[in-house]
Formats: structure tokens, C-alpha cells, sequence
């Protein structure tokens, strides 16, 4: 595949590019030459064991995780080291979380517009305009002024959504969404996550949730050992995955 | 000499006194207070001289002697040129103690922050100081209203160091010894002092409770 460089004006420069992407957490080798990207209105999945580096994958995208080698472009720029750039770069790209991470003493309406306040530099009340829309996109409106311990975890995540969408991201990162979730609730979060991606937000999921990734993904990448083994349409991986880690990894699987 | 003589005599100076001591534990709170969330955010900072001073700080403040420090700050100072009244004095002496407290108190507030909930932060773009003013900060206060109680009533006790230096007004302790040295009040003269102490504890305490009420964060 031609590398694309920044400036040549074409719309096919990937949201989200890493090239050869490497990083150890002492002797262990999380990630090894992970190369992938992501274009505008993809929603790629990750799937894979436990261990395998997903998740990881997923938090070094907005510097959460540190690389050793390799390099992250967003839209062509490069992630920068350390600042206020690098603030400014990671308000681009939303992240919803495992455990939800919402913000414990803020009311759920406070939580939406603290980004969009103090990164973006609106005023709380256009913020605030703003954030019951997409309180109300996501079903939780009337819970507003409630703090999250008042919430499910299911409306939780669905408030974390709201608070990525808040600041306008150009791609949202999903980190195992719906882990946490009693299974009752893991619908609500899949049909929010759903419903953006036909509204054709770039989205990179990592998950559990075959149904998901089968009905939702331009593409399935699955990872093993710190390596990306595989890459491809959902229908031809879930039906004819070409190697013999995948095709474990679904047996595996569909027992249960 | 007992409890009314003492009062018709040195009532006024009772009044006085409690007021030196509320005066002096308000101010020397304010000023532990702010050196406290001072201190603690160079503690949580990302650059490591300041992480190590504020370090430093705490160790040394935590572990002396109030009447140690009054001594150095009366005595000591004067020979560098530096001459302080006895008021500043203890004002000094009375909030750099607590502040380290203060900040050992903020840390444990801060430790029960989730590092996701920073991780959250990060991902929307805020900056270490915006992290730390509107997330770090006022969780950290607000799940710690109990332990700056009891910091406030032990920053009053320890402004009775001022009973140690021949300070104008004199404090509810320094009042004591003043009418101990000069008639016999014995123990009937701290118990008035005493009294006047635990009544404002007592206050200090109920206050704390009903903000820890209100500002509690749900977890």
C-alpha cells in the first residue's frame, strides 16, 4: 500500500495511521510492528484473546500508552511527545472506556459540557444546548442532572458517548464498550454505538461482541500476541478465517 | 481564687483571648489551607524537583515540634536580619505544620480518584492544570471535609503557642499562664480557657459534618 503524505489534498489520508508500532511492557512484547489505518467512516474492529494487545492497541492511539517505536499519525499529523499539542491532538479523537470513567462529583449534564467548555472554549449554554441533544440522542436526557452513581452502567457508557461526541471528534475509540456491563444492558450501548456508525462516524472498536463486529464492521482485524494475524471484511473472516489462530479463536468461542 | 472572681477579673480578658484565638486559627488555616493544595500539586506534578521539594516539604513540617519551630522562627531568624512579631511568629509556625497535614489529607483524597476518571480527562483534550483544577481538586476536597475538620481544630490547639512568647493580646493559653503567674487561678482558670476551646470545636465540628453532607461524593 503507497504511503500518503500530508498535503496532497486527497480524502483517502486514514483518520488514524500507525506504521510499525512496537512497545514492550518490561520483557513482555505487547506490540509488535503494528501497522493499520483507519479511513473516514470506517468503523474497524478488533477482536482477539485476552492478552493479545487490543486493548493496548487502542489506548496508545491517543498517547494513553506510550510507543517504543513506530510512529501515530492522526489525519497525517503526527502524535507529538508531551503539552499542550498533544492536548490539542487528543481532543480530535474521542475515547469511551471499559469502566465508563465519568467524571464522580459532576452532574451527567456538567460531564458533557466540561470538554466542550474548557477545550473548545463555548459557552455553557450553547454547551449545554449541545449536550442535551446528545443526551437525548443517547436516551439519557432525563437523567441530566443526576451524578453518575445515580445511573446504570448502561447509561453510564451511553453519558461517556454523549461526552466523546460532545467535542466533535473525528474518530471515536471504543475500549472493550460494553465488558463491564451486566448483559441486559450491553443492547442499549451497542445500539447507540451502532446508530453512529451508520451516521458514518470513523470508529475503531475493540470487543467482545461477535454479533457486533459481524453486523457493524467495514473490517475485522484480529490480533494474537502483540501481532495483527488477520484483516478482513467481517463475512469473509467470521466464514473463512484464513488462519489457524483465528479459526481457534472462534471455535473457542462458539461454544458458549 | 475561684470560678466568678476570676471571671469579674479577668472576663474582659477572656473575650479578648478567644478572639486572638479564633483570630490566629482562621488566618493560619487560610494560609495551611493554600500552601496545603499548593504543596500537593507540585506532589502530583510531572516534573520531579518540584515533586521532590513538596516531598521534602511534608517530611520535615509533618515531623517537628511546633515549639521547635516557634523557637527558630523567634530566636534564629533575628540573626539573618529577619525580625518578625511574635503574632506572625506564631501565625507561622501554626499554619506550616498543618499545611503538610493538609496536603497528606488531599493526597489520600486524591488516591481515591480513579486513574480512568484522569485518563477520561486526558482523552478530552484537558491540560495537567485543567485536570487538576476541575477534576483532581474538587474531588480531592470534597472527600476529605472530615480530615480538614479535624485539621481546623488542631490548627487551633497548636496556635496555643502563642502562650510561649510574651505576645500582645495574649491567646485563651497564653491568658492562663499570664493569671497563673500572677494570682492563683489554678486549675479553674485553664478550665475556662478549656471550655471556651471545646465550645468552638464543637462548632467547628458540626459545621464540617453538615458541608461533608452536603458536598459527599457518590461512589
Amino acid at each position: 500500500m503507497p504511503e500518503k503524505t500530508i498535503g496532497t489534498g486527497s480524502n483517502d489520508i486514514p483518520v488514524i495511521q500507525l506504521k510499525h508500532v512496537d512497545k514492550h511492557f518490561g520483557s513482555l512484547h505487547v506490540l509488535k510492528d503494528i501497522s493499520l489505518s483507519v479511513k473516514k467512516g470506517e468503523v474497524v474492529v478488533i477482536i482477539g484473546p485476552s492478552g493479545s494487545g487490543k486493548s493496548t492497541l487502542c489506548r496508545t492511539i491517543n498517547r494513553l500508552e506510550t510507543i517504543d517505536s513506530g510512529e501515530i499519525l492522526i489525519e497525517g499529523v503526527k502524535m507529538p511527545q508531551e503539552g499542550k499539542e498533544l492536548a490539542r491532538l487528543r481532543a480530535q479523537i474521542g475515547m469511551v472506556f471499559q469502566s465508563f470513567n465519568l467524571f464522580a462529583h459532576k452532574t451527567i449534564i456538567d460531564n458533557v459540557i466540561l470538554g466542550p467548555m474548557d477545550v473548545l472554549h463555548k459557552s455553557r449554554k450553547e454547551a449545554k444546548e449541545e449536550a442535551m441533544q446528545l443526551l437525548k440522542r443517547v436516551g439519557v436526557d432525563s437523567q441530566a442532572e443526576k451524578v453518575p452513581a445515580q445511573l446504570s452502567g448502561g447509561q453510564q457508557q451511553r453519558v461517556a458517548i454523549a461526552r466523546s461526541l460532545a467535542m466533535h471528534p473525528k474518530a471515536i475509540l471504543f475500549d472493550e464498550p460494553t465488558s463491564a456491563l451486566d448483559p441486559e444492558m450491553i443492547g442499549e450501548v451497542l445500539d447507540v454505538m451502532t446508530e453512529l456508525a451508520r451516521e458514518g462516524m470513523t470508529m475503531l472498536v475493540v470487543t467482545h461482541e461477535m454479533n457486533f463486529a459481524r453486523r457493524v464492521a467495514s473490517r475485522v482485524i484480529f490480533m494474537d500476541g502483540g501481532s495483527i494475524i488477520e484483516e478482513n471484511t467481517p463475512d469473509e473472516f467470521f466464514s473463512h478465517p484464513k488462519s489457524q489462530r483465528a479459526q481457534d479463536f472462534l471455535n473457542s468461542i462458539k461454544d458458549h | 481564687m475561684g470560678i466568678k472572681e476570676l471571671l469579674s477579673q479577668y472576663g474582659d480578658q477572656y473575650i479578648s483571648a478567644l478572639f486572638t484565638t479564633w483570630k490566629l486559627t482562621f488566618f493560619a488555616f487560610a494560609i495551611a489551607f493554600v500552601i496545603g493544595v499548593i504543596v500537593t500539586v507540585m506532589r502530583i506534578s510531572p516534573v520531579k524537583p518540584l515533586r521532590i521539594f513538596a516531598e521534602f516539604y511534608v517530611q520535615i513540617f509533618r515531623n517537628i515540634p511546633g515549639a521547635s519551630l516557634l523557637m527558630v522562627l523567634v530566636y534564629a531568624l533575628p540573626y539573618l536580619d529577619v525580625l518578625l512579631s511574635y503574632f506572625t511568629c506564631v501565625l507561622i509556625a501554626a499554619s506550616l505544620i498543618p499545611a503538610a497535614f493538609c496536603s497528606e489529607y488531599l493526597m489520600a483524597g486524591i488516591n481515591t480518584i480513579g486513574t480512568g476518571q484522569i485518563e477520561a480527562a486526558r482523552s478530552l483534550g484537558l491540560t495537567f492544570m485543567q485536570i487538576i483544577r476541575r477534576v483532581v481538586i474538587p474531588q480531592a476536597l470534597r472527600s476529605s471535609v472530615l480530615p480538614l475538620t479535624n485539621l481546623l481544630v488542631a490548627t487551633m490547639l497548636t496556635t496555643a503557642l502563642a502562650s510561649q512568647v510574651p505576645m500582645n493580646p495574649r491567646d485563651l493559653t497564653g491568658l492562663v499562664a499570664h493569671i497563673n503567674t500572677h494570682a492563683v487561678g489554678g486549675v479553674t482558670a485553664f478550665l475556662i480557657s478549656a471550655l471556651m476551646y471545646c465550645a468552638t470545636a464543637v462548632v467547628i465540628g458540626q459545621i464540617g459534618n453538615r458541608i461533608d453532607r452536603k458536598v459527599r461524593i457518590l461512589r
